[in-house]
């Protein structure tokens, strides 16, 4: 049977009518799940829906009940988190975990790395990122279904529960001695920042990237939740305005809005004020998570048999983008 | 550290003598084309520099330990001034690796005694130090996009 067939006697058992899969296509997208668009019919009925399954290896080790429960806590809180539907720990016909959500027609992402990825959109697509990072963190934690899998860390205790899962990492992965990322570990244990305000969700990789925009200047979908978790709203924002995400020589995050602006969003959204102090904690901090996550995709790459580029690009490019935005840290911070 | 450039071109055999499943075939294969279109002008940039910014690293490192030998060595059992005394003769990728593996080791065990003793101006210099090591071996995105 193909993946499609599979797919369709899934869907006819758990929905209880027969149903078919049409245009069953892998597209890219979430380093750590495999994930497919198609088409859903069934009783003259067509969805568009997203199928997100387990892959033999991952570039990022996540719960996909903690990523389904962090779409659903969101799907009606206005921050374009898609419609979350089922959920497959056991992988059931499909073999391997998997969960299916709604699929937002007509999106597409800004190209990264590329110049200007909104254009003309830029300011106002700017100003719908920062807002829907901010009403994330507003969002009352214990309201969200979320709560029922996620720990919520002590408030005094989320940056060092962060930095210790992410140095683990770079200790398990590493395989050339990385001086500029331990530096700047050791640098974070000296001087953690203050509690913060208030235990927020963090969506984890929120990002340009990683949310589809209509074309015209809207966003449609907030995608790849796989690492939300409990902790300082902070570390999002942080994440989210990573010089990684900016081309040398923009003034704006990620060509969309200056850094300025984007604070002063989020800090409306969010109703938590900015501590600049504790901001460039965790800025550093965002820098050495992403060393990590670039460290175990090179391990990922040999491991795995050499058979995802992406990987490569990951465990090439943006680890020596990230050694030199560490390094610049730093000095800065010297 | 990152694959080195035998690692990444080993991808593309691997890569492109798979033939996809079905589902796989359209929009996910092109993408993953063009991200070895993308690598293969990283690579590019890789064999020509990468060569000497190992070299002029493990170089640059030797220098800052024959700096810091006097004040250090007895903490360090006399490892700064061997490591500062070494020279790279083989110029393979895999030695040169190897040499800089041991020297970034020592060089992490120096600045965490640097931090503990306060050590303001080895300090700087050793940040100043990583900031030259990350120039050395960056890999130009706008040029592999065109851009």
């Amino acid at each position: 049977m193909t993946l499609a067939d599979r797919l369709a006697a899934y869907l006819t058992r758990v929905e209880g009518r027969p149903t078919t899969v049409e245009g069953l296509s892998r597209i890219s997208g979430g380093a750590s799940r495999e994930t497919y668009r198609f088409d859903a019919l069934a009783g003259g009925e067509r969805r568009s829906l997203i199928l997100r399954r387990d892959p033999p290896g991952s570039l990022i080790e996540t719960d996909r009940r903690l990523e389904f429960l962090a779409i659903r806590s969101f799907e009606d809180r206005d921050v374009a988190a898609p419609r979350a539907l089922l959920l497959e720990e056991q992988g059931a016909e499909l073999e391997r975990p998997f969960f299916i959500m709604e699929r937002a027609e007509g999106g597409m992402t800004g190209n990264v790395f590329g110049p200007d990825p909104y254009g003309a959109h830029a300011g106002a697509i700017g100003e719908q990122f920062f807002t829907y990072l901010g009403r994330i963190a507003a969002a009352p934690v214990a309201e969200l279904a979320i709560a029922a899998v996620a720990r919520a860390p002590a408030p005094a205790d989320c940056w060092r529960a962060e930095l210790d899962y992410w140095a683990g990492v770079i200790e398990a992965d590493e395989q050339h001695p990385q001086p500029i990322v331990r530096a700047a570990i050791r640098r974070l244990r000296r001087a953690p920042p203050p509690p913060p305000a208030k235990i927020s969700v963090v969506h984890g990789d929120y990002r340009s990237g990683n949310f589809l925009h209509d074309g015209e200047g809207r966003i449609v979908a907030v995608l790849d939740w796989e690492m939300a978790h409990l902790g300082d709203p902070l570390e999002d924002l942080a994440w989210a305005i990573d010089p990684l995400w900016t081309r040398a020589g923009d003034d704006r995050v990620s060509g969309m809005i200056p850094i300025d602006d984007g604070l002063a969003l989020w800090s409306g959204a969010s109703g938590v004020e900015v501590d600049r102090a504790a901001l460039a904690w965790w800025r550093l901090f965002a820098s050495v998570k992403g060393q990590a996550i670039w460290t175990s995709a090179a391990r990922e790459w040999r491991d795995g048999g050499f058979a995802e580029p992406i990987l490569a690009f990951s465990g090439w490019y943006t680890a020596r983008r990230h050694d030199e935005i560490l390094a610049d840290f730093l000095v800065k911070a010297a | 550290m990152t694959p080195a450039l035998p690692d990444i071109l080993r991808g593309y055999l691997v890569v492109l003598g798979t033939p996809p499943p079905p589902e796989a075939s359209g929009e996910y294969t092109a993408g993953r084309l063009g991200m070895l279109g993308m690598l293969s002008t990283l690579a590019a940039q890789e064999a020509e520099r990468g060569c000497a910014a190992r070299v002029a690293e493990n170089a640059a490192v030797r220098a800052l330990f024959a700096t810091a030998a006097a004040a250090y060595d007895a903490a360090l059992e006399g490892a700064l001034a061997r490591a500062a005394a070494g020279v790279d003769d083989d110029l393979s990728w895999t030695a040169l690796d190897r040499a800089n593996a041991d020297l970034r080791r020592l060089l992490i065990a120096l600045h965490e005694a640097v931090e503990t003793r306060g050590d303001g101006a080895l300090d700087a210099a050793i940040l100043t130090l990583y900031v030259a090591m990350a120039r050395l071996r960056r890999l130009d995105l706008a040029g592999a996009m065109g851009g």
